[in-house]
């Protein structure tokens, strides 16, 4: 049974709810929808799950763009409804034909509504007689559309994972084309729902298609069975097998004794008779210089109808011109996708991953579909207008990234500030935590490194020799200890001396490595830094999304407190090097929601600067 | 044809005529007719640039989940309707309050904007602030410690932004939810926000000199923040949305919007 139906308006106030159904919502589902999923771009996927203490509801929903209008259906997820789409569909054509800007509310819409959801009921009731008969075909239907359903919203609330595994209640219950693929990012907050174990397990077959949706992310905070992720990631390609080669002795990163004396450091006595280059003042950080932003011309207005003209083969100049000046009377999908499709290409040629274009083409979609021209635009114009609103509203971070402020709120509370750099290998996390630190200390803000890379050779001198440089003390322990506890020791000593703050360097591991994913989780969670930083180069394609989303599953599965930590923020580096192909940020904020913190343009300690929102948005659109 | 040619010749006639006449003037006459036309055209250029018309653009903002939809619709219909939920574009409207609707003398409409709170919605609130004669600043005075933070980050933003120092446009901070029990009072949420933007204050001045962030700097440096040294006249008072009581909104706006 539907728990509820509600019609509100994009500004915000409600319209019309059914007043049968008049179960009160448990937990805010409605806004948690809107922050999680439709705010984030995700309006494209079919539902979004949501969890509260005592109840867990799926949402649908459908938009009426030109009314400004959104319908949304709660119902519990263990029910498949199946006719809550097509509702859905009905009600909106119901209300559309009674609805007036002026008016507030709209009681006579009841008696409709019930009617309609007697028909929906009634018709799929019919479906479903006939389905039984077919249900053999739906197992191949359900891989279709799990490769399909993979992108589902979910949304951000810490939770514990549920205990369901995912493909048993598939096959356990009727397959339903509405439910494959959307009962990922679920949490729970209590224990309460553990009962819901017929409830959708995670859907697993994201993973597959290597989207991941931010839903996942609180999802996966809590530990509670989470295991099946690692046993699908087999599917994603080869993991790291440090074990590979016998020709080399293997760093082998468990608690076997090691085999011979690997740190090779000079003696101390040498060190200090190297020449010691101090950077002095190599000028102001890139930080805090202002951007310039130039002022493009705007013929990127021409290139793109000339991009769509070829696309609209039949239809003639002279209609289409028509048309642009008449305003068309709705705007169809068929009529969106040429623009669509050209500017998911435009978006690929700019290095932005393949499925994070596709899933942000179907948002804009959705944002469009209906929508009324106005005269004297073409299509292009209007979505290429909705998609340059759409990346703006993802690129903006969602909280505050003023790194001093907290700085300055840890000091006050007499505790180092602790920032971890995790990320592949040779993305440019030393480098650039010395660039950071050559930040901070501009600030006048005393800093702290600590060497967390035990692992690869040299690591401890590369930092010991930017210590020295921006004179800042640096706790190493040398090669082959356990990272978290020098992490844990570092942020005490930094405690003891008084700094602000402690920046922790790590070794580069691949996403796929399960033992060094384990040893980053273990340093994560036992010294809870403030912030943890994903160092991603800009260079990277389609492999962000990979990254990222195991980085932080990784860091959920593995860790043992109900509240994992994830990644907070994301370094960019190497961005001297791309040209305009700065797709790279838009993946990688839009698959883990984090805000990109810094970004790094080249290799001196100067070249430290902030995303500039506007301008990512405009070289990727031009 | 031969009308047209007509019509051509004797167009050249009377412009022909019309030139003798001129010359016929004395050419005073003619320069002081003409310096005359000047004259009024630039007066009257002048005085259409000069004369600013006052705005009756009202501002609601703050952070997502303050209540701000819900003061728009008090304000406009005298009622909540049937509830809200997270705005995701802004509510625009001009009309006459709700409560004066019923009132004889003749009131100016007012444009009400109500913008969206949430952080990714934030450059909405740049379309709006530069036409603004009043800025109406929600706080939730249930959920003021919690949120301490962003709510005064968002404060100084909109206090540091250089429409609102030019144009010395006024702000109301609305502490909303007062029919709760545990609602804090307005005087503890003023003296907390100045505290806190007092700590922002240094924090933020300390980033550069090229400050992207942040236009001005707020009040006098050396001395604590207090929202009276904003060149900008900042009051506070008090609402509750759910139940009506819009009283010194209302009066904030009013005493902007000239009728």
């Amino acid at each position: 049974m539907l728990e509820q139906l509600l019609i509100f308006t994009r500004g915000g106030l409600i319209l019309w709810t059914c007043k049968e159904l008049g179960n009160a919502l448990k937990g805010s589902p409605i806004d948690t929808l809107i922050r999680f999923c439709l705010l984030e771009e995700r309006s494209g996927s079919n539902s979004y799950n949501y969890d509260a203490p005592g109840a867990a509801y799926t949402l649908k929903w459908t938009f009426h763009n030109e009314l400004g209008l959104v319908f949304v259906a709660v119902y519990q997820r263990i029910l498949r409804l199946l006719y809550v789409d097509e509702l859905l569909s009905m009600v909106k054509r119901e209300f559309c034909e009674i609805y007036d800007p002026k008016r507030i509310d709209y009681n006579d819409f009841d008696e409709t509504f019930r009617q309609l959801r007697k028909e929906a009921e009634a018709r799929t009731e019919d479906l479903k007689k006939s389905k039984q008969v077919g249900r053999p075909v739906n197992d191949s239907k359900k891989q279709g559309h799990v490769k399909k359903g993979g992108a589902d919203g979910g949304n951000k609330k810490k939770s514990e994972a549920k205990g369901g595994s995912d493909d048993d209640d598939d096959n356990r219950a009727g397959h339903n084309k509405l439910e494959n693929g959307h009962s990922n990012g679920h949490h729970i907050e209590t224990d309460g729902s553990r009962g819901l174990a017929i409830g959708n397990g995670k859907e697993n077959a994201s993973v597959n298609v290597g989207a991941f949706d931010v839903s996942k992310l609180q999802k996966l905070k809590n530990k509670g069975g989470k295991k099946n992720d690692t046993a699908v990631s087999d599917s994603k390609g080869a993991k790291a097998d440090p074990k590979k080669k016998a020709t080399k002795k293997n760093r082998v990163w468990d608690d076997s004794p090691s085999q011979s004396k690997l740190d090779f450091t000079d003696p101390v006595e040498n060190g200090n008779e190297n020449i010691d280059v101090v950077a002095a003042n190599q000028g102001e950080s890139m930080m805090d210089k202002e951007e310039v932003v130039s002022s493009d011309s705007e013929d990127d207005e021409d290139e793109v109808g000339k991009g769509s003209a070829p696309n609209s083969k039949k239809k003639g100049w002279f209609s289409s011109m028509f048309q642009s000046i008449a305003g068309k009377a709705n705007l169809e999908k068929s009529d969106l996708e040429p623009a669509l499709k050209a500017l998911k290409d435009r978006l690929m040629t700019k290095n932005v991953a393949e499925e994070i274009a596709e899933k942000l083409c179907e948002s804009v979609a959705a944002s469009l579909e209906g929508k009324k021209l106005a005269s004297f635009t073409r299509i292009s114009s209007t979505v290429q207008a909705a998609m340059e609103d759409a990346l703006v509203r993802i690129l903006t971070p969602k909280r505050s990234i003023d790194i001093l402020r907290d700085v300055h709120a840890a000091k006050e509370q007499r505790k180092p500030y602790v920032v971890v750099f995790v990320g592949v290998n040779g993305v440019g996390k030393s480098t650039n935590l010395a660039k950071v630190a050559y930040w901070l200390q501009q600030h006048n803000v005393s800093v702290m490194m600590a060497a967390c890379d035990t692992f690869r050779s040299g690591a401890v001198e590369q930092l010991r020799t930017h210590a020295r440089r921006l004179q800042i003390p640096i706790f190493e322990k040398g090669y082959e200890k356990d990272p978290a506890m020098v992490a844990k020791e570092a942020i005490q000593e930094a405690t003891r001396n008084g700094s602000d703050v402690v920046l922790v360097d790590t070794a580069g591991r691949m996403q796929d490595n399960e033992p060094l994913m384990r040893a980053l989780s273990k340093l994560v969670n036992l010294n809870n830094p403030d912030l943890v930083l994903f160092v991603g180069e800009a260079l990277v394609g389609n492999d962000a999304v990979d990254q990222l989303s195991k980085f932080n599953q990784k860091l959920a599965d593995l860790s043992t407190s109900p509240n994992p930590r994830l990644i907070d923020g994301i370094l960019l580096t190497k961005f001297d090097t791309i040209d305009d192909k700065v797709g790279a940020a838009l993946s990688m904020v839009y698959i883990s929601g984090a805000p990109v913190m810094f970004v790094g343009c080249g290799q001196s300690y100067t070249d430290l600067k902030k995303l500039n929102v506007k301008t990512i948005v405009k070289t990727l659109l031009k | 044809m031969e009308g047209i040619e007509q019509w051509k010749s004797e167009a050249e006639q009377r412009i022909q005529q019309g030139i003798e006449y001129v010359l016929q003037i004395p050419p005073v006459q003619l320069y002081s007719a003409a310096a005359v036309l000047v004259f009024t055209t630039l007066l009257f250029i002048l005085v259409r640039l000069l004369r600013r018309p006052k705005s009756n653009t009202i501002v609601l903002s703050g952070l997502s989940g303050s209540g701000k939809t819900i003061l728009f619709y008090q304000l406009r219909d005298g009622s909540s309707h049937q509830g809200t939920v997270t705005s995701m574009e802004p509510n625009e409207g001009t009309f006459i309050l709700h409560s004066e609707a019923g009132k004889e003398r003749k009131v100016k409409p007012v444009h009400i904007v109500d913008v969206p709170g949430h952080p990714r919605l934030l450059p909405k609130l740049d379309e709006f602030l530069p036409e603004a004669a009043g800025i109406v600043f929600v706080v939730d005075a249930l959920e003021f410690l919690p949120n301490l933070r962003g709510v005064s980050e968002y404060l100084y933003d909109i206090l540091t932004k250089a429409s609102v120092v030019k144009k010395k446009v006024p702000v109301l901070i609305c502490c909303n939810k007062t029919e709760k029990v545990t609602a804090h009072t307005k005087d503890f949420i003023c003296k907390q926000l100045e505290k806190e933007i007092d700590k922002l204050r240094t924090s933020r001045s300390a980033v550069s000199d090229a400050d992207v962030a942040n236009d001005h700097t707020l009040g006098t440096p050396g001395k604590t923040f207090s929202f009276s040294q904003c060149t900008n006249k900042v009051s506070v008072g008090e609402a509750s949305g759910l139940t009506s009581k819009i009283a010194d909104v209302e009066q904030f706006i009013r005493d902007n919007v000239k009728p």
